[in-house]
């Protein structure tokens, strides 16, 4: 303590080397309060009028320090008289309270009334994290007659009680110096105001799934013109292969193809299949995305007339595809039915455009020949495309894939013909799939009388080969398909090994039981293995029937793997583009997970659907509902507040080098000639303040608002050096 | 306890008291087991997976996710006096395939460890500790063995102590070291008179 005191008394002259870089922020400021720079630093007036006073010198600057009990999940693992009585000897510090849950109304009250009791010029509150409650206290400390910014977190529950749970004295101790380096900085804060920018009245859905056709349809529906990218060639995503669906079992096409129609026909939808985003810039409120719409051999009616061919255009008739030579497995049918190079998915696709698949095309032109010289609709030279369009707000619905359940090499699937994958049985189940709806073992053509299901296929597994977590529909699609073999193969068991059967749903335990009651087994064990008889292509599944703690060798006709399902392949290519994070399972990572389910941590960018973690239909509805709800709400307000946290080029400093403007990972950074010099410029409405290019700058001439260069060093030092009086 | 109705012994064994009472967990159990394991014998979540992975299974009373149940909730006693618990063949088929990542064989191996320093174990556990001490192997060379070897080609004795009886002073040592064969030459002593 005694040393710590000693070489505290260093710290101002220190700080006054600092402090010479800070620019004094407009004129006014410069007569009326040189505050936090003695010595007078050049003159940079960035844009923002400030009214006097909006900076205040550390000797003047009055700080309130609040500090939150968070009921006992700060106060049950630390001292807070003790931390409170510290406080109290920082200097500036002017007042110090403490409340139980300072979040609330009571609590907020106690800071307003402190703020105009005590004159105070700046407000710390150390409670949760900022990314909890700073806009909370921003805007107490705004109602109490401070400028918002004027406020300063100090983190002492995720950051410190929850993980010293148990270690009351450094839990103390921690609290302290978070403190102390908070009101360090809150004594230099300066009055700051965000800009406004206008917001685009247009929107991006990307995927076209059940969720990226539900949130265009209400955007569309809000007055919204909204572009829908879908990297496929047609919409409708996984849920479009299923056959029926869990719990009503209504038809999944029947349900969909309307909404499909419907988005085909919107006018305020803009439909971009066979297209994928490119490059994105900007930031909430003008993003500027380019599409990239790759080659695909075939023009619509509207492309034709642009074109001068009057009449023309693919009308889906199919000819071609009857002509085209090459063959390859359909993707939609899981591989399980051939397709040509120049194909559709399947008949009920929106859109009706044919597609050729250029990395298999030959190139023979007999397609050109079949669709004729009326039509004219096969371009066998089409090239990429990019086009760029300006949205307000966007959102991801880049949905899920299922894992390559083959690397569980115990359950043999790819090696033994008669184990399939639920996505295979739904298209093998299906009328409009490969075998018209009979199932059939792959082998031999037969129809099962004994099938196998294997729930948690990869999911909930922590070996490395599986995922961590629950797929959250197998359960359930693994009951509907039992129900869908008892209706069709009259005496066909269906054997449901399973560890638990998750049907939390409404109306989903009602249909567990439904199942049960029409005869399917449920064998509570996870399977072992899989063996297959080499004759008859049967399989032995093996197991522990753990409620009978009895080995089992079950022997069937066929296994199905409710295989886990993982993020859609490209989505990290797609989330990096919009500066969106993913959480450690892969998911799309939202803005919060109980009360921001649908935002991002990128303003303007919102998730629905699977992307951000499995969910079933009704779920992911619902989310996509939200999602477009959300993104919307910019949209209809017109504009938006930016952080005024971007960057400012002290003009004096500079020397126009120009690396800065490399760095800027968000290119909110140029080079300019201002009075016959070359300097750098910031586009406020760009930066992040990311703080990359303050940190560089090697003249220090760039001034980070709100975590300027005096500010963080004045952290530092108050963390080495101390700082109690 | 003590009382019996006259019963049949089987039967009367059935009518007993069947409960798990919370004084039968120890907690202690399950942290040594953890650490002689070095595995989160604490996670399993009786999937079954182990038990359907396990060749001695189908042709004993051994069921291996039965000994998880007892690590996860303590049951020293019942885990240790339980004879299965030598039926395990160490193929380590089931630590392959757990989902939760725990290595079962070796909570195994650690329950054998602990009922050792309890005296329980198989007679023939301590043959085999008394074959090594002599022989460095468990299962001695012998004639059968001997002329298949020569029929195959190989040497008649395989490159290991065998071969190089010299190895034999360290394996000793090493068995001293651990106290292992005067343990276990007490306790058959013991057993066997
Ligand atoms: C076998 C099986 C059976 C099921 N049965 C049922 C059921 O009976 N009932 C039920 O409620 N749920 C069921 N489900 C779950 C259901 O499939 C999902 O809830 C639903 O499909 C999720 O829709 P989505 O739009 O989020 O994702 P998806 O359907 O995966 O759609 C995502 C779309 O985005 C596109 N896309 C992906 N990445 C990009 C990109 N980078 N750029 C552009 N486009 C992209 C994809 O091509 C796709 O069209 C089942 C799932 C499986 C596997
Ligand atoms: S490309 Fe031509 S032949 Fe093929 S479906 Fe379209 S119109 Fe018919
Ligand atoms: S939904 Fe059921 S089958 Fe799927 S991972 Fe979860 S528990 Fe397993
Ligand atoms: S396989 Fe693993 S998790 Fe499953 S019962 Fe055995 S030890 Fe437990
Ligand atoms: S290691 Fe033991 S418990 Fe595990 S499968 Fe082999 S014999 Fe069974």
């Amino acid at each position: 303590m005694a040393e710590k005191k000693a070489t505290t008394k260093k710290a101002p002259s220190k700080k006054e080397d600092t402090k010479k870089v800070a620019p004094v922020k407009q004129e006014v400021k410069k007569a009326a309060a040189p505050a936090a720079k003695p010595k007078a630093a050049p003159a940079a007036a960035p844009a923002k009028a400030a009214p006097a006073g909006s900076t205040t010198k550390p000797g003047e600057a009055r700080i309130g320090v609040f500090i939150c009990h968070c009921g006992t999940n700060i106060a049950g693992s630390m001292d807070i008289p003790a931390v409170e009585e510290y406080a109290k000897t920082l200097p500036n510090v002017a007042y110090v309270d403490n409340y139980k849950y300072m979040c609330s109304m009571p609590g907020q009250a106690v800071i307003s009334k402190a703020v105009k009791d005590n004159h105070l010029t700046g407000v710390v509150v150390s409670a949760c994290s900022p990314r909890l409650h700073e806009p909370t206290f921003r805007t107490a400390t705004k109602e109490a007659g401070l400028n918002p910014f004027r406020f300063e977190m100090a983190n002492i529950r995720e950051q410190n009680s929850w993980v010293h749970m148990h270690d009351r004295e450094g839990s103390t101790d921690k609290a302290k110096d978070a403190i102390r380096i908070a009101v360090a900085k809150a004594a230099l804060l300066q009055d700051l105001f965000p800009k406004t920018v206008p917001v685009e009245k247009a929107a991006m859905v990307v995927g076209a799934g059940v969720a990226g056709m539900q949130a265009a349809l209400d955007l569309a529906a809000a007055g919204i013109k909204t572009y829908l990218v879908e990297a496929d060639t047609s919409i409708g995503g996984r849920m479009s292969q299923l056959d029926k669906t869990f719990p009503t079992l209504d038809c999944s096409q029947c349900i969909l193809t309307p909404k499909m129609v419907d988005v085909g026909r919107a006018s305020m939808i803009e439909l971009m299949t066979w297209s994928e985003v490119h490059e994105v810039e900007g930031y909430i409120g003008n993003f500027d995305v380019t599409v990239r719409k790759k080659a695909r051999g075939v023009i619509t009616p509207k492309e034709a007339e642009a074109r001068g061919i009057v009449g023309g255009g693919c009308n889906g008739c199919g000819d071609c595809e009857t002509a085209c030579p090459v063959v390859k497995p359909n993707e939609f049918e899981v591989g399980m039915k051939p397709r040509k190079a120049i194909y559709i998915n399947h008949p009920q696709v929106v859109p009706l455009l044919y597609t050729i698949d250029f990395n298999s095309c030959v190139k023979c032109g007999i397609c050109v020949t079949a669709c004729g010289p009326e039509k004219r609709a096969i371009d066998l030279e089409s090239k990429d495309e990019f086009v760029k369009v300006k949205v307000g707000t966007v959102i991801l619905a880049t949905g899920y894939d299922i894992v390559p359940i083959e690397k569980k090499e115990e359950w043999g699937y790819k090696r033994f013909e008669n184990v399939i994958t639920s996505l295979e049985f739904e298209r093998l189940i299906c009328a409009s799939g490969p075998t018209g709806g009979h199932l059939i073992r792959p082998s031999d053509g037969e129809t099962p009388k004994r099938v196998a299901f294997v729930l948690c296929a990869g999911s909930r597994d922590n070996t490395g080969t599986g995922k961590p977590y629950c797929s959250r529909f197998c359960c359930m699609y693994s009951l509907k398909h039992a129900h869908q073999i008892i209706e069709k193969i009259p005496g066909c068991i269906p054997y449901i090994f399973y560890m638990d059967i998750r049907s939390f749903g409404k109306m989903y335990e009602e249909f567990y039981y439904r199942i049960q009651d029409e005869g399917a087994k449920f064998i509570r064990g996870r399977v072992a293995n899989i063996i297959e008889d080499k004759k008859t292509k049967n399989l032995h599944v093996m197991t522990d029937d753990t409620l009978l703690d009895r080995p089992i060798d079950m022997e069937v006709d066929m296994v199905v793997l409710a295989a886990a399902v993982q993020p859609k392949e490209d989505t990290n290519r797609t989330r990096k583009l919009f500066g969106v994070s993913c959480s450690s399972d892969g998911w799309l990572l939202e803005a919060h997970p109980k009360l921001n389910p649908c935002g991002t941590t990128t303003a303007g960018v919102f998730l629905a659907g699977v992307c951000q973690g499995p969910k079933d239909i009704p779920d992911t509805v619902a989310s996509a509902e939200g999602a477009a709800s959300a993104a919307s709400i910019p949209i209809h307000m017109g504009e938006v507040e930016l952080e005024p946290y971007f960057a400012t080029c002290i003009e004096e400093k500079c020397a126009g080098c120009g690396m800065c403007v490399n760095l800027c990972p968000y290119s909110a950074l140029a080079l300019v000639e201002k009075n016959g010099r070359t300097v750098m410029e910031v586009t406020e409405a760009k930066c992040k303040g990311c703080g990359t290019c303050g940190g560089f700058c090697p003249g220090g001439a760039i001034w980070m608002n709100h975590f300027t260069t005096p500010q963080i060093v004045a952290q530092i030092d108050a963390f080495l050096l101390g700082g109690e009086q | 306890m003590a009382r019996t109705k006259g019963y049949p012994e089987a039967l009367d064994k059935k009518l007993r008291e069947q409960r798990f009472f919370r004084e039968d967990s120890n907690p202690e159990f399950t942290k040594n087991v953890k650490a002689i394991s070095r595995t989160i014998a604490h996670m399993c979540y009786q999937c079954g997976t182990c038990t359907g992975s396990c060749p001695s299974a189908p042709r004993s009373s051994y069921r291996i996710r039965k000994f998880m149940r007892r690590a996860v909730l303590g049951l020293e006693n019942e885990a240790l006096t339980d004879p299965d618990l030598w039926l395990c063949t160490t193929c380590y088929s089931c630590s392959d395939r757990c989902p939760r990542d725990i290595i079962p064989t070796d909570v195994i191996m650690s329950m054998r460890n602990l009922a050792f320093k309890r005296d329980i174990v198989p007679v023939n556990f301590l043959k085999t500790v008394t074959a090594i001490y002599a022989s460095g192997h468990g299962v001695p060379n012998n004639d059968v063995n001997r002329a298949a070897r020569e029929k195959l080609g190989l040497t008649r004795d395989p490159p290991t102590t065998h071969m190089y009886p010299e190895y034999m002073p360290g394996i000793r040592k090493i068995i001293d070291h651990y106290k292992l064969k005067a343990e276990a030459d007490r306790i058959i002593k013991e057993r066997e008179g």
